[in-house]
């Protein structure tokens, strides 16, 4: 498992495309609100602004890891180099965890450069240096469990249709779920369900500017929006994970099926 | 170690048999597969792999039963595969890529895989590349690359499905002595269209056609298959049309062709001595 999640990893970090891509949607960002970012470089709530940023990266960035985890899992049989793995002693499910961890794992390089380059940044040019300490729980609780639920889907979706079709298929889920506000029609957004995070950035971050997470009234599937508190919170990320678990499970079943 | 098939079948859902209750045992040392496009060896290199389940019959490698999950994991630590269809991941580079297949061949010890990856990448003379991405490499020099992995842990069992399709003339040959070097106290089996490397490596083969056994035996009896069948003739006119031409060669007066049939082809054919090739071909005809 070790040896794949090192290996698969390395792989992913070598794929030029996946610079580019979250550069380009960095960039976008930056360029839709050159003078937004120039007031939040000022901002003296570290706590706040980080939460902020986050929140906007953590809506935007996935889409474009989401699309290029897509190809991780369905690739070894394409290439041609699954029978020579599957030949091996080693265990289908080690080596699908370290696929897991593994590609999650070089997906979320670029997001801890982008977040921790705008810390950085953020506590030189506002002399708030204790906003690294809140990126870095901003990364552990809102970042990283959205990758694994990400992620997760990412491996497995693929399996039962083409790539292609996921990709689409997940960037109108990601709007919808996560996007679309719940007074316009039924959705997961604003959800413990939502990977975007917003329980745990509201109330473990300190995400100020809007109130996201908690009941929307009128809202449908309110069910999934329980009081926001830090519980809750916490609970939102233990849902995510456990989501993201049973996609797997259904990967390991899947490819049993599929390669006896 | 020897490996004892009886009854063996693999149905392709919605497909014919590709395996039809197949009963082959092959002994250690090197064995040759032959057969037609389709015929079901690489299915059953796969069976043996473990890397699909059979539909009936029973496979024992050694002392393990190859159709039981224990029996399957047991195989696979003593075996070294190499698929026909074999890819390689284009972002790493040779060594990387040894160097994952041998950990998951549990080589863990780190100094024993860098020596062992060495070992293998002079072997098929890719040590000059070995640090190059795959992505730059040519079939050949690919199919090398998964020569060398096939041979990592050391394998007691090695199966090799058409090793040699893309390599070049001195690499195929080079290969070839490699794969009959190791036989010895190993079971290395072979399966491939060149019917010369059968010839210059094996003792014993099997031929299967439409997933059945046609022929198990050594490389004289095939051969002998085609005594007084195989006949040569040169003429200027049209090429002979009863039998199977297998070489038709410019000669001074007109064209010379080796023809392997039942009746010699015309009246001034001459019988020629049958190899291989001329054997396998009989083989089919009578078929
Ligand atoms: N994955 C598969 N699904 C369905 N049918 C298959 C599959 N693989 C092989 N077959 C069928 O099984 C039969 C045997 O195929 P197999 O690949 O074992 O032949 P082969 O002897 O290796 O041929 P070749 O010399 O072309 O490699 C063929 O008729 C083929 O169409
Ligand atoms: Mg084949």
């Amino acid at each position: 498992m070790i040896a794949t999640a090192r290996y698969e990893m390395a792989m992913m970090l070598r794929k030029r495309s996946m610079w580019i891509t979250n550069a380009v949607i960095v960039l976008l960002l930056v360029l839709l609100n050159v003078s937004g970012w120039g007031d939040a470089l000022r901002d003296p709530d570290a706590r706040n602004t980080v939460a902020s940023t986050v929140f906007l990266m953590n809506l935007m960035l996935p889409v474009g890891y989401g699309s290029l985890l897509a190809d991780r899992l369905i690739r070894d049989s394409r290439l041609g180099v699954a029978p020579i793995l599957d030949a091996t002693p080693a265990s289908p499910t080690g080596r699908l965890a370290g696929k897991y961890l593994g590609t999650c794992a070089a997906a979320a390089v670029p997001l801890a450069v982008i977040l921790f380059g705008f810390a950085a940044v953020y506590s030189v040019t506002a002399g708030r240096p204790v906003a690294l300490a809140w990126a870095a729980l901003a990364y552990a609780v809102v970042v990283l469990p959205a990758v694994l639920f990400v992620g997760a889907f990412a491996l497995t979706v693929p399996l039962v249709m083409p790539a292609p079709l996921f990709r689409v298929l997940f960037v109108g889920y990601w709007f919808w779920g996560n996007g679309i506000s719940p007074a316009v029609m039924p959705t997961t957004t604003q959800s413990v369900l939502s990977p975007a995070g917003v329980y745990s950035n509201q109330e473990l971050v300190g995400l100020r500017d809007f109130t996201l997470a908690g009941p929307v009234p009128g809202a449908t599937l309110n069910f999934l929006r329980p009081e926001a508190t830090p519980a809750t919170a916490w609970l939102s990320v233990g849902v995510l994970l456990a989501v993201a678990a049973l996609a797997l499970g259904v990967a390991q079943t899947l490819r049993t099926r599929t390669t006896r | 170690m020897r490996i004892e098939i009886s009854g063996l079948t693999k149905v392709y859902k919605g497909k014919g048999r590709a395996l039809d209750d197949l009963d082959l045992v092959v002994p250690t040392g090197m064995f040759g597969l032959l057969g037609a496009n389709g015929a079901g060896k690489t299915t059953l290199m796969r069976i043996l792999a473990g890397l699909l389940r059979p539909t009936a019959g029973t496979v024992r490698v050694g002392e393990h039963d190859g159709t039981a999950r224990a029996g399957r994991l047991a195989v696979q630590q003593i075996l070294g595969y190499l698929p026909q269809d074999l890819g390689v991941y284009p972002d790493l580079t040779a060594r990387e890529f040894l160097d994952y297949i041998a950990l998951l061949k549990g080589i863990d010890d780190r100094a024993a895989r860098r020596r062992r990856v060495g070992e293998l990448l002079e072997v098929v003379a890719l040590t000059g590349d070995a640090d190059r991405r795959l992505r730059g490499y040519s079939g050949g020099m690919r199919r090398r690359v998964g020569i060398a992995q096939a041979l990592l842990a050391d394998p007691r069992l090695l199966i090799v499905d058409e090793p040699t399709a893309g390599l070049d003339p001195e690499e195929r040959i080079r290969f070839r002595t490699l794969l009959s070097q190791l036989a010895g106290q190993r079971t290395v089996l072979l399966s491939t269209h060149i019917v010369d490397d059968v010839a210059q490596t094996c003792r014993e083969l099997a031929v299967l056609a439409s997933g059945r056994l046609v022929f198990r035996g050594t490389v004289g009896d095939l051969t002998r298959q085609a005594d007084g069948r195989v006949w040569t003739v040169v003429t200027a006119g049209p090429a002979p049309t009863t039998g199977t031409v297998v070489s038709a060669l410019p000669h001074d007066d007109g064209m010379r062709y080796r023809v392997v049939g039942d009746s010699p082809p015309a009246f001034d054919a001459s019988p020629a001595a049958p190899n291989l090739e001329d054997g396998y071909l009989a083989l089919a005809q009578k078929a």
